[in-house]
């Protein structure tokens, strides 16, 4: 992964004393409250229901099992010995005080990490494919790219104060889009064009919240030499023209929409035709030099199948389960990609304890070259395992509440951490996630279910996405009582779509009654082998409302 | 008379600020673009003009903005961020050369990023500590990505 130089880290800790004298200055009065809010946010700190939130950078998920030993440290040490993954590739931490959020930071540039414009209106985190690197069909590893976008969106001068926040996803593979790139403000899909060199696909103005929109294409292939100019073009025309004067008319989305794309598209080109070569165009050496840190590991050669796995495989059910469910083919012969899910019944999705980070780090570091990735969903990935040590991570992994094998299965649901912690949340979401998790503890018909994306949001701000889930579910309130609202045919990936509101809310206990009866109509009417959102798809929403609204007699 | 930060110094503000098209042209003053293009056949000789948020920086594409020694830059609120491009714009667009000047709200905080992208002065609203502010001028020593003083991105000078 990404090593910092002296520069990168000289940043980091100025960033750190900066930081410090913000934080002094703030509770010296001589910062006023509205002056330290932005400064504070683009350095991850919210100020919650309970206490201040930190939300801490992972860059395009890349962990290494020290840096998640002192996140680990830090939960610790500052926090109530738990963190949250969000699904922006961040760990949250909840119960941190305020006055020790420097001294934090400083621990994390310690370890090359930082909290950096992971809140504000400002370019966010760079996120991507959690199997960014290991997988077979990808056109070419995509963090390289993530790292060239870090840097430049780091401390940008000129895009600091944005309408609004800027969310940039990466995804190289045709086979599947694992980092929702198309509900993002800017959707990097990476290709080759008909020469073999390297570019982008650019999609622009999707985005979840109030106004939930997929992004449309704005550029089918910019070079990859040409990425930030062709980026500063675009963010240069939103940030003079997109909307300030209502936060939720704000995003990218509204300007692109309200333009049409076509003249926001002339307008970006207009723009780009100023920009294009300048020295900002990316040398072959730079590419050379990032690429260099993502190169791969000491893969032993080795065979796929090797005994000890398959015996294991028709010996173990449970094993076999897991292995089909929670591990995914590598790139390599011999090896196997495999989640941790932090979905165990009775724990936040998400969440991880101190001991369950610093375990994650040891199998790590005793099965996938100390390395780690965190995932859009979610969850934890170990992605160079070799097939043959897969039974003793799934031992070990069992041990401490990570082998959960339900990855991507109805209960592997996106859940923001709502109405517990955030101050924006209208209800609580976690509670849902709890109900739906007892609901369905049943392995067998969850995995008859299949493949279904469920996700919980405890407001309109769409954290846990559930405009983009098959099925939705987002905290209401309604005269002062918490109430859900479900929706149905959300889908993040290359198939991206907004899902439709079923219909009125409903009460919290109602909840998983009503997802029962959702999934009866999809087994009545599925045909074999029918995923519930292509049933969905085939069939409409008349069903579905019909069943969740029957009254009953 | 009243003080601003000027290529990092505390200086004597030698120019008016027409923030209010009301007031009476003079020949040390700062006027609004709208006014100063509306009337530029009769106005006479001005310090400079200053651009809005909003105003953007094309309806300057014709003008010889050699003839201002100082445009003047309003921040309505600090965290309206159009006037970092319009600086930026300025300079490297409109190849500008003269004082830039942020004017309105902006906070002490905002001037590392201020300075990368063009302004060269700083007249703030509020009561400032303009000593206290100078310390805040260069919070990083290093940058990723070029700017105004050195358009080279980290990856032409690692």
């Amino acid at each position: 992964m990404y090593q910092y130089d002296a520069i990168d880290q000289q940043l980091v800790e100025e960033r750190v004393a900066q930081f410090r004298d913000q934080t002094r200055r703030y509770l010296a009065k001589e910062l006023s409250e509205e002056a330290f809010l932005p400064l504070r946010l683009q350095n991850g700190l919210y100020v919650q229901r309970y206490a201040p939130m930190l939300r801490i950078a992972i860059p395009y998920g890349m962990l290494s099992s020290t840096q998640l030993r002192k996140l680990a440290d830090i939960s610790c040490r500052y926090d109530k010995s738990y963190g949250h993954f969000s699904t922006r590739q961040n760990l949250q931490l909840n119960w941190p005080k305020l006055e020790d959020v420097p001294d934090i930071l400083a621990e994390l540039a310690e370890v090359q990490m930082h909290a950096v414009q992971t809140s504000g209106n400002c370019i966010r985190n760079t996120t991507t494919d959690q199997y960014a690197g290991v997988i077979a069909d990808e056109i070419v590893d995509p963090r390289p790219y993530c790292e060239l976008i870090r840097q430049w969106s780091t401390f940008h001068p000129e895009f600091a104060f944005l309408p609004r926040k800027f969310k940039i996803a990466v995804n190289a593979t045709e086979s599947a889009d694992r980092a929702a790139t198309q509900v993002h403000d800017i959707g990097l899909h990476i290709k080759k064009n008909g020469a073999g060199e390297i570019g982008f696909k650019v999609i622009v103005g999707g985005g979840l919240g109030r106004t939930p929109m997929v992004g449309v294409t704005i550029c089918e292939f910019i070079p990859r030499q040409d990425l930030l100019t062709y980026l500063d073009a675009i963010l240069r025309v939103y940030n003079q023209t997109g909307n300030r004067q209502n936060k939720y008319k704000a995003r990218i989305k509204i300007l692109v929409k309200a333009l049409g794309i076509d003249e926001f598209r002339k307008r970006v080109d207009a723009e780009w035709a100023h920009l294009k070569g300048t020295e900002s165009t990316v040398p072959m050496a730079e590419f050379d030099r990032l690429a260099s840190f993502f190169s791969e590991p000491a893969y032993e050669t080795l065979e796929n199948n090797p005994a000890s796995l398959t015996s294991k495989l028709s010996n173990s059910a449970g094993f076999a389960r897991w292995y089909e469910r929670n591990t995914f083919a590598h790139k390599k012969a011999g090896y196997r990609i495999v989640t941790l899910t932090l979905k165990k019944a009775g724990q936040a999705p998400g969440d991880a304890t101190a001991d369950q980070m610093q375990k994650a780090a040891d199998l790590a570091d005793k099965f996938s070259f100390g390395e780690l990735r965190v995932s859009h969903e979610q969850n934890l990935v170990l992605s160079d395992v070799r097939q043959d040590q897969l039974a003793e991570l799934w031992d070990a992994a069992k041990e401490a509440g990570f082998a959960t094998p339900t990855l991507g299965l109805l209960t592997d649901m996106i859940c923001c951490p709502g109405g517990d912690f955030c101050a924006l949340a209208n209800a609580k979401s976690i509670p849902i996630a709890a109900q739906i998790q007892d609901t369905f503890n049943d392995l067998d018909y969850l995995y008859d279910l299949g493949e279904i994306d469920l996700n919980i949001s405890g407001c309109m701000n769409a954290c846990g996405h559930h405009h983009v889930g098959n099925l939705g579910i987002l905290g209401v309130d309604k005269k002062g009582e918490e109430f859900y609202q479900v929706s149905i045919g959300g889908a993040s990936g290359h198939d991206a779509s907004i899902g439709k509101i079923l219909g009125p809310s409903f009460a919290q206990e109602e909840v998983s009654g009503v997802i029962q009866k959702l999934m009866d109509v999809y087994v009545s009417n599925r045909s074999e082998d029918e995923r519930f959102i292509d049933t969905y798809r085939r069939i409409g929403i008349t069903p579905f409302k019909e069943a969740a609204y029957a009254k009953a007699n | 008379m009243p003080k601003l930060i000027k290529n990092g110094e505390i200086i004597d503000n030698a120019y008016v600020w027409l923030d209010s098209n009301e007031q009476e042209v003079v020949p040390n003053g700062i006027v609004s673009v709208q006014k100063w293009l509306a009337k530029k056949d009769t106005i006479g000789s001005v310090a400079g003009i200053w651009l809005d948020a909003g105003d953007g920086v094309e309806c300057l594409s014709d003008i010889n903005l050699d003839q201002f020694e100082v445009i003047g830059i309003n921040f309505p609120a600090f965290a309206d961020g159009r006037g970092f491009s319009y600086a930026r714009l300025l300079k490297e667009r409109l190849n500008y050369q003269g004082e830039i000047r942020a004017l309105g709200n902006f906070i002490p905080d905002q001037l590392g990023y201020l300075l990368r992208v063009g302004f060269n002065s700083f007249q703030f609203n509020e009561d400032v500590d303009l000593e206290k502010a100078l310390d805040l001028h260069r919070p990083f020593s290093v940058a990723y990505q070029g700017d105004v003083a050195d358009p080279r991105p980290i990856f032409l000078r690692r």
